[in-house]
């Protein structure tokens, strides 16, 4: 029963949206993916996209290994500090590179700024899987060959975690309509498939252009995402066994610790504490105050209160809508992939198990500014109208659009979890309710809170989905792209910083009361 | 006079992912027998167990449980819950969220105990497994010994006709060995299962079990004659 609501509910919010779509597209619009500049839009996207993977690697992989397994100093603060670029919307982080480096434009600009929006995803991954390769698989790779070997072993190990990281790198990337357009508003122009959905959709008269445009990049993120996504998997539980034995800390020289540290603290300025301190520069009014030289600290620091007071007074009804539609997302989705993400994991067949994953995979893997018109093409109809209208709009479209990430750390949690468990309640009389309730449900409860804040964090920073649905247009993300397109002042600095603070809210909150680090990943 | 046999597989075979992991296998368990299930590592033992348990599906042949068809080739006629089995799993598979007097109230929940019936049954039963005084532990507080015997006391709950245990004596030192498997055998006697006792250790075990059966290769190597009386 609670297999048949949730998949219901993820029918109606994930992937209706996406199929109704489809119905809208006819031969013309298939051809129209066929002319040069689609498909050279197409390409661009493209090798951007792999260029961003790339890049989320060189970045990622090695941050992940030095906070998970070095002696580096303050690792544990690294690695909590390195989710931030990933809690910040992606704009954000190019608006104040924009500004410190003006020159920086173009596609250039856009792979280095979606770089560091999206290098969390792979460190993330990758410290995650050195830290559960058993200590006794290094010590064995150590007696045969060395640390030679143990390297051997060890990226063995976490390659398939890498990749996973950077497929879902690729595809925030190719999706990503906000900082391409941002850096491009000055300067040489680059367009990206993503600009060109939102222009298709724009021309009214054929709304089955966008979707037929779409169509290449959601094959492209799933032919990317499932092979990946798999082998993460099996990666990930062939390095685990029941007596696990948790590796040793590896012990750099003086040196390369030295030389590690300050690569995490330069990358995590680059994606972080750069961008909110200019943040905090141009929301302190400093810029105009040097210009008038009446710097001080004192000034600085009244003007930023003052503008934190404007913005929290004008943006305070955007603040609350986000906070609420991306809490009410998070409290709806969780249940709803925790329920889907156990079906996948404990089906019987594999093949059903496969298809309901890649279907799940099929609301991230479209772009986000596809789903917004899907969800406009489902529910703006005379008889939904009321609905369409109404406050719930925007909690359906952030429930379909993030769901699946819950879906997903649901499934991968699940695997870890030993059907003994399940098996020994099943014999003890439970049904399928109670053994979801009273086993799975408490056994995974770090899971849920991942989940739950990640879903919260993506639709806080959602600006791509609430550009195109007019009710959703009242998150706070519309007002600071707003603010930095029609007057960027000490305002949408401060309403930005506010916006940060109300992402990584649920986290820190969560930090600090239970004390413990929050593990998004299984 | 020839009685139906409390266990009957019948070319039984079970395979995941195209792989045969059992079988064909024909076995006839007679009620009230111990019979012992040795082999080495893979050869179908836990399969054995978690076929009649109900917890995988027949690719071929049948299971009755007193006489009555519980699975047959793609189906569970009879679903695990059922079948009045018990289980002691490999490495106990306690529930970690859940206290020594957690666990049994979830069994016994379900079972229509409640209030003072509940705590009194709990009682018995942590009684019956020597585990008295233990009721607020978390399972991961407690000793080896004393985690197989919350699940004995688990599967105890459940009042089941058929006991099945897969290498419910591995972690434990010999002293708890021979405490736990007295413990076990007056139980099986006292309450009149049929148990089978999955090992890749039989000696110890040797001096209770009416019967040894031995599985290679997914194969019933010595098949046991046809149960009479």
């Amino acid at each position: 029963m609670l297999l048949t609501l949730a998949g219901v509910l993820f029918f109606i919010v994930a992937l209706a949206p996406l199929l109704v779509t489809v119905l809208e597209v006819d031969g013309e619009d298939i051809a129209d993916l066929f002319d040069p500049r689609t498909l050279a839009l197409l390409g661009r996207t493209l090798w951007m996209g792999l260029a961003v993977a790339v890049g989320a690697i060189l970045v990622g992989a090695p941050y992940g290994f030095f906070v998970a397994r070095t002696n580096i100093p303050g690792a544990e603060f690294f690695r909590v500090a390195g989710m931030l670029p990933l809690l910040m919307p992606s704009l954000m982080i190019a608006m104040t590179w924009a500004v410190i480096l003006p020159d920086l434009r173009g596609a250039t600009a856009t792979i280095l700024m979606l770089v560091l929006a999206t290098f969390p995803l792979v460190s993330l991954f990758c410290a995650r899987a050195f830290e559960r390769i058993d200590a006794r698989q290094e010590e064995a790779a150590l007696l045969v060959g060395g640390w030679r070997a143990v390297l051997r072993a060890d990226l063995a190990l976490v390659f398939p975690a890498i990749l996973t990281g950077a497929a879902l790198a690729f595809t925030f990337a190719v999706n990503d309509f906000a900082v391409p357009d941002y850096v491009s508003s000055v300067g040489p122009k680059f367009n990206v498939y993503a600009d060109e959905i939102k222009l298709n959709w724009d021309q009214l008269e054929r709304p089955g252009k966008p979707v037929a445009t779409a169509i290449p990049m959601i094959l492209l993120a799933l032919v990317t995402l499932v092979p990946a996504l798999r082998m993460r998997r099996a990666g990930a539980m062939s390095s685990l066994a029941g007596d696990f034995k948790a590796p040793a800390t590896i012990q750099l020289g003086k040196g390369a610790r030295v030389a590690a540290t300050l690569f995490c603290i330069a990358v995590l300025a680059c994606g972080a504490f750069i961008p909110l301190c200019r943040l905090f520069y141009e929301g302190s009014g400093l810029p105009a105050a040097f210009r008038e030289g009446t710097a001080s600290f004192a000034g600085a620091i009244a003007t930023f209160q003052k503008e934190c007071g404007t913005a929290l007074e004008q943006a305070r009804n955007n603040l609350r809508a986000s906070m609420l539609f991306s809490l009410g997302a998070a409290l709806i989705a969780v249940p709803i992939g925790a329920v889907l993400g156990h079906a996948i994991e404990r089906s019987r067949s594999r093949v059903r198990a496969s298809v309901v994953e890649s279907l799940t995979l099929l609301p991230i893997a479209a772009p986000a500014i596809l789903f917004g018109i899907g969800t406009i093409t489902l529910w703006n109809r005379d008889v939904t109208a009321g609905f369409y209208d109404s406050q719930a709009m925007p909690l359906v479209l952030f429930v379909g659009r993030y769901v699946a990430f819950a879906t997903l750390l649901a499934s991968g949690a699940v695997a870890m979890l030993d059907p003994k468990l399940e098996e020994a309640a099943t014999l003890s009389g439970a049904g399928p309710i109670a053994r979801f309730v009273h086993i799975v449900v408490p056994a995974l409860k770090g899971t849920w809170i991942g989940a739950f804040v990640l879903v919260f964090v993506f639709t806080m920073r959602d600006l791509d989905a609430a550009i195109i649905v007019p009710a959703a247009n009242k998150m706070v993300m519309m007002r600071v792209f707003n603010g930095v397109h029609f007057g960027r002042d000490s305002y949408v600095a401060c309403l930005s910083l506010l916006v940060v603070f109300a992402t990584v809210m649920p986290g820190l909150l969560w930090t600090l009361f239970a004390r413990k680090r929050l593990e998004v990943l299984p | 006079m020839s009685f139906a046999p409390a266990i009957q597989l019948e070319g039984l075979a079970i395979e995941a992912e195209k792989k045969r992991l059992l079988g064909p296998v024909d076995l006839s368990i007679a009620s009230g027998e111990y019979v012992l299930v040795v082999g080495p590592s893979g050869s179908g033992k836990t399969t054995l167990l978690r076929a009649i348990a109900g917890l995988s599906v027949p690719a071929q042949g049948s299971i009755k449980l007193d006489d009555q068809l519980v699975s047959s080739p793609g189906k569970l006629s009879v679903p695990p819950q059922d079948r009045g089995v018990g289980m002691l799993f490999q490495g106990a598979a306690l529930w970690p969220h859940l206290s020594v007097r957690k666990t049994l109230a979830f069994v016994l929940k379900p079972r229509k105990f409640a209030g003072s019936e509940l705590n009194a049954r709990i009682e018995e039963l942590l009684d019956a497994v020597e585990l008295s005084g233990f009721e607020d532990r978390m399972p991961g507080t407690l000793s080896g010994g004393e985690r197989q015997r919350l699940a004995l006391a688990r599967a105890l709950a459940t009042e089941p006709r058929f006991l099945l245990m897969d290498e419910p004596l591995g972690p434990l030192d010999a002293e708890l060995r021979s405490n736990l498997l007295e413990r076990i055998e007056r139980l099986h006697l006292d309450q009149e299962w049929t148990t089978l006792h999955v090992t890749h250790d039989p000696q110890p075990v040797r001096s209770i079990a009416s019967r040894e059966i031995r599985i290679e290769n997914g194969q019933l190597v010595e098949n046991p004659a046809e149960v009479t009386e």
